[in-house]
């Protein structure tokens, strides 16, 4: 009991710590999963496109604006260079068409005037400039033998109304999925950072060499201590896990009650498992309190960054997915991408989820067996 | 006095391993995981190649615009190939999709494309849209040969030369002529965003360096600084001197991140190297500040106020896009006085503008920003210094 | 005989508590002052209070023959003081904490030198200059941090419990060290709550309770203010309550306590009391196994003044 009562203690002291990191998953999770439509993921098909219109909307301008909003999300900005700019640089929109002057007259006279843009360079802009050129090259082949603007605005739309006819045969939701993966995806640095530094932290203080001096003479048996304390971490644990479970459900919503979030949640509770371990083996090797906060941000971020939390796995370079793959993390984080596709559920489909989680296991196990090897060592006070 | 000070702050800096780790060595850990993790990112955002697969029905073997427009898009041997295309079965076009090999697959009904997915995404919706540009086209070629079959005959020419007019038809639908000129700025990276949040988070990091040299002169905070407070110097040139050296080891810490990210990870910060100095000088300046005030107004141990400037610096390099630069872009649509009194957005700010812009408005904005905030922090800092005598210690 | 500290009338309140409260005295040129009084007595408030660190809420301290301020660099560069806390730089070595405290009083580098190393002599850590705080044993840092306080070769010199968990070759040392800076002229005010340093070591004592001064004097003279002349403590197990009573009759007997097997007997005046007290043991049978006798000390004083232990 005496030492659970002292792991409270420095745990309410360290609570902090914990409210902090918690909070940035909030944040971080809660902010970018709005957002993700237009940027993580590439759900939607439209691209953001701005439209600044020097012409009176009238004719084959009106044509072309109603054509280009017609078939993406037109995006409303000041019309103000900088914020232009800025609105292209963080992909807010990924198109800026520019419409000159006297655009329809010098249109209809067959002077085929040249159009201002601008463009990320990304996929979507791509294919925003595909709409914009596709528009302009029909236009342009039926000006040649049309003098009617009537009937050249009928002709093109008329082309333009062929469409391709397309089935989905998938019934998931993937947006709500790719939120969901979002979310655990960075919760893998929320709970490795709060693990790592406070259980470091407890192991540290009860290691503290006059305490540990203290506890080795003490009635106590070092291993009922050792017990004690692998509980109380545990325990620790388990409860972090549950709040961002719960955290998760209030985020993601209702797809956490499906099969694919129970995934979700065994997932996350081997990979919390998996923490434990290692917080507990760093706690034994680190003594230096100082140097705790320093290790935890190097593991915790490193391991984020290098396996795919922050940034979709998709987009790291081949190098560091091969790096990546020494780290419990990159299994983790690899599930949750799974699970954001995974389309029917069946043994074979689940089989590299299940994998997953056998080598995140298998992690734990070789952490808690050098865990054993060095406090063995440790035992006496050197 | 100033010199020996100075120099004994320099060496207590220099050998306290915490402060060095923090202020030299987990920004550059930092910028190697941000390396690792951005490097590929703007090559991802183009596109690639994709994988479809088309039926190989009747229809689509009498459709010669569909046939050779896939075949000249599948080209391995063309530059602005799209596609990578296997021609099937539609029993094994579905297992093809099935086990996501392919995005999807095309199949002609009465020479109208029929497309099936998994789901929607970037990738479908280019097959879909080529798939449509070519029915387009087709469109227009027969829109265009009738018309002009047309107008042969009620000029008379009954001897239509069908070749001709679709060769002549086919040509005026191939000729490029699109006339747009791309005027977007050329440097477009935002990755450079992750580097820019990580010189404000060295700059404000530098504010423990601060904290650290401040609290060793001040009877209150430390045992050291009651020695210092019983020594007949004056307490202003003490402080100065130490608070120098912090700048100055600060300042050695941010030149190294910039040599480190310049050098090894080839960070473009833009060519006016100069002004870039400036900038992190003055947003160094701004972190010492910020050190200074927490330093002399906060009565708590020093592991408290590391804790606090730490805490205020990752809070704030969070809000200015470290981890994911569309917060940044959120905040200063939506709240931008989140922004403009934030320090770490200062910063990443005004070297964004020295990348991006041409002009040097906001760079000069976030420089007068940058140094407010320091004038007001040390003046605060300067206040509650004057007092010489403490009513407890 | 010129006086170095002039205090009068010397408050310092904490919100309720006085922790200094009307305090007066002076400190003669050449002596070795001591403040001895239990944890919480004032004396480290006193001190900070004397060195211009503290606000205090009314009296006037003069010092060298002028008001004591916060900017009184003359009088400050003749202060030397060494805390009760330990306080040098971990980053820093034996020789450097010296010389940069040093160096904030004195700027040539040649004479620092010289008092550098007059100061590592003085303290017994000749061995030790490039070890940093961190490897140094408990007794070593007490002594760096009295060379941090008084290399400079100040006039007057405060000492704050310097000796605090140190240990003995430690003590003797820096108590050694202590005596030769009086003898080469400085004046020293020394707190601390051992008595025992303070009847070997100081000239006059000045006794604190409360922010109070209970007494000042010389070691003998504050003696005298005990009526006790000579205290005698028997090891007597199971002692008869009832001779206790017979005992305090005997002659010059003033008080007789038994507690713990202990029979500790006082006595205000007279000779050969100890021959008396075990002849009447000796009669009655009583069996005994340590006697001692103790001249009354500076604790006994305490004891009287206050009712209660020094060390408690």
């Amino acid at each position: 009991m005496t030492v659970f009562k002292t792991f409270l203690k420095i745990l309410n002291k360290n609570k902090f710590i914990i409210i902090l990191y918690t909070l940035f998953l909030i944040f971080f999770g809660g902010f970018n999963m709005q957002t993700s439509e237009s940027n993580i993921n590439f759900v939607a098909s439209k691209p953001d496109i701005m439209i600044v219109n020097y012409d009176e909307e009238k004719g084959i301008t009106k044509d072309l604006i109603k054509y280009i909003e017609e078939n993406s999300n037109v995006v409303d900005l000041k019309n103000n260079e900088d914020a232009i700019n800025d609105a292209l640089f963080y992909r807010d929109v990924n198109y800026v068409i520019y419409i000159p002057k006297n655009y329809n007259k010098d249109f209809m006279d067959g002077k085929n005037p040249e159009i201002e843009i601008k463009s990320t360079g990304d996929y979507q802009s791509s294919f925003a400039e595909m709409l914009l050129s596709r528009y302009i090259k029909v236009a342009n082949i039926y000006q040649k033998s049309i003098n009617s603007e009537e009937e050249l605005i009928s002709k093109i739309n008329e082309t333009l109304s062929k469409k391709s006819e397309v089935e989905i045969t998938s019934k998931l939701d993937t947006n709500i999925l790719s939120k969901a993966t979002f979310y655990y995806n960075f919760a893998n640095y929320s709970i490795m950072a709060c693990l790592i530094y406070v259980i470091c932290l407890i192991l540290a203080s009860f290691k503290d060499i006059k305490i540990q001096k203290r506890t080795i003479i003490s009635s106590t048996n070092y291993k009922t201590l050792n017990r004690q304390l692998l509980l109380s971490n545990s325990l620790f644990s388990i409860i972090l896990w549950m709040i961002y479970v719960v955290l998760s459900f209030v985020l993601v919503g209702n797809i956490m009650f499906s099969i694919h979030g129970i995934f979700y949640l065994i997932n996350s509770f081997v990979f919390t498992i998996c923490a434990t371990t290692i917080a507990l083996f760093i706690g034994n090797i680190v003594s230096n309190k100082n140097a705790i906060s320093g290790i935890v941000n190097v593991i915790a971020l490193g391991s984020s960054f290098l396996c795919g939390a922050f940034v979709p796995m998709e987009w790291l370079p081949e190098a560091v997915i091969k790096i990546a793959h020494i780290l419990p993390s990159y299994y983790y984080i690899s599930n949750n991408e799974i699970l954001k596709t995974l389309e029917i559920i069946n043994f074979n489909t689940i089989k590299p989820i299940l994998l997953n989680i056998i080598i995140i296991l298998s992690f734990s196990i070789i952490f808690i067996i050098l865990t054993n090897i060095v406090s063995k060592r440790k035992q006496k006070i050197g | 006095m100033f010199i020996h000070n100075f120099k004994y702050s320099l060496k207590t800096l220099f050998r306290n391993k915490e402060l060095i780790f923090w202020t030299f060595a987990f920004p550059i850990i930092l910028a190697t995981f941000f390396n690792m993790a951005f490097s590929d990112i703007e090559n991802s955002e183009k596109l690639d190649i994709i994988n479809i697969a088309i039926i190989q029905n009747d229809d689509f073997n009498n459709n010669e615009v569909f046939k050779s427009a896939f075949e000249e898009m599948s080209d391995k041997n063309n530059k602005d190939r799209l596609f990578e295309t296997k021609y099937t079965t539609k029993e094994e076009a579905q297992k093809l999709l099935e086990e996501e090999k392919i995005v999807g697959y095309m199949e002609l009904v009465d020479n109208k494309p029929k497309l099936t997915f998994i789901t929607s995404g970037i990738n479908e919706t280019i097959f879909k849209y080529v798939s449509e540009e070519i029915m387009q086209t087709s469109n227009i070629i027969n829109n265009l040969t009738e018309e002009e079959i047309q107008n042969q005959i009620m000029t008379g020419n009954f001897n239509v030369d069908y070749e001709s007019i679709y060769n002549k038809v086919i040509e005026i639908t191939t000729e490029e002529n699109v006339k747009l000129k791309n005027i977007s700025s050329d440097n477009l990276s935002y990755t450079m965003i992750e580097f820019y949040t990580l010189i404000a988070m060295v700059c404000l990091y530098g504010g423990i360096l601060g904290t650290a040299s401040i609290n060793q002169n001040l009877a209150n905070m430390s045992n050291q600084g009651k020695r210092v407070s019983v020594a007949p110097t004056t307490k202003g040139k003490v402080i100065l001197s130490s608070v120098l050296a912090s700048y100055i080891t600060q300042l050695i810490g941010v030149a190294l991140l910039f040599i480190y990210t310049i050098l090894v990870l080839n960070v473009d910060y833009g060519n006016n190297l100069g002004l870039i100095i400036i900038l992190a000088m003055v947003g160094s300046l701004a972190g010492l500040s910020l050190g200074t005030m927490v330093a002399t107004t906060i009565k708590s141990n020093e592991n408290v106020k590391t804790g606090i400037i730490l805490s205020i610096t990752m809070l704030g390099c969070f809000l200015s896009g470290m981890m994911g630069i569309t917060m940044k872009y959120i905040i200063d649509k939506n709240i931008p006085i989140i922004n403009k009194l934030n320090p770490a957005n200062m910063i990443t700010d005004g070297l964004y503008s020295l990348y991006y812009y041409e002009t040097l408005d906001r760079y000069i904005f976030n420089v007068i920003s940058l140094l407010i905030f320091a004038f007001i922090l040390i003046t605060v800092s300067y206040i509650s210094l004057r007092r010489q005598k403490y009513d407890s210690i | 005989m010129k006086n170095v500290i002039e205090v009068k009338n010397l408050i310092k309140e904490y919100k309720e508590i006085k922790a200094v409260d009307n305090l007066s005295f002076e400190v003669h040129e050449g002596e070795i002052l001591g403040l001895l009084g239990p944890n919480g007595s004032g004396k480290t408030t006193t001190i900070n209070c004397l060195l211009s660190l503290l606000n205090y809420s009314s009296g006037s301290i003069k010092i060298f023959g002028k008001e004591m301020k916060p900017d009184s660099y003359d009088i400050k560069s003749k202060i030397g003081v060494v805390f009760q806390e330990v306080a040098v730089f971990d980053e820093l070595t034996v020789y450097e904490n010296i010389d940069y405290f040093c160096g904030l009083y004195i700027n040539n580098k040649e004479t620092r030198k010289k008092y550098i190393e007059d100061a590592i002599n003085l303290v017994g850590l000749e061995n030790f200059k490039n070890f940093y705080p961190k490897k140094l044993s408990g007794g070593l840092l007490r002594r760096l941090n009295i060379a941090c306080g008084i290399a400079h070769k100040p006039k007057l010199i405060f000492l704050d419990e310097p000796t605090v968990a140190v240990d003995p070759q430690s003590r003797n040392n820096i108590l050694d060290g202590i005596k030769k800076l009086r003898d080469n002229g400085a004046t020293i005010v020394y707190t601390t709550h051992y008595m025992e340093e303070v009847e070997i070591l100081c000239d006059r004592v000045i006794i604190l309770d409360k922010g109070k001064i209970l007494a000042t004097g010389s070691t003998d003279e504050l003696k005298e203010l005990t009526k006790i002349e000579e205290k005698i403590s028997i090891e007597i197990n199971d002692l008869d309550i009832n001779c206790i009573d017979k005992i305090k009759e005997l002659k010059n007997v003033d008080d007789v306590r038994y507690n713990s097997n202990i029979l500790l007997v006082t006595y205000k005046k007279g000779k050969n009391n100890l021959v008396e007290i075990m002849e009447y043991l000796k009669k009655n049978n009583i069996k005994y196994n340590k006697i001692y006798s103790e001249r009354p000390t500076l604790n006994d004083v305490f004891l009287e003044l206050t009712g209660k232990e020094l060390r408690d």
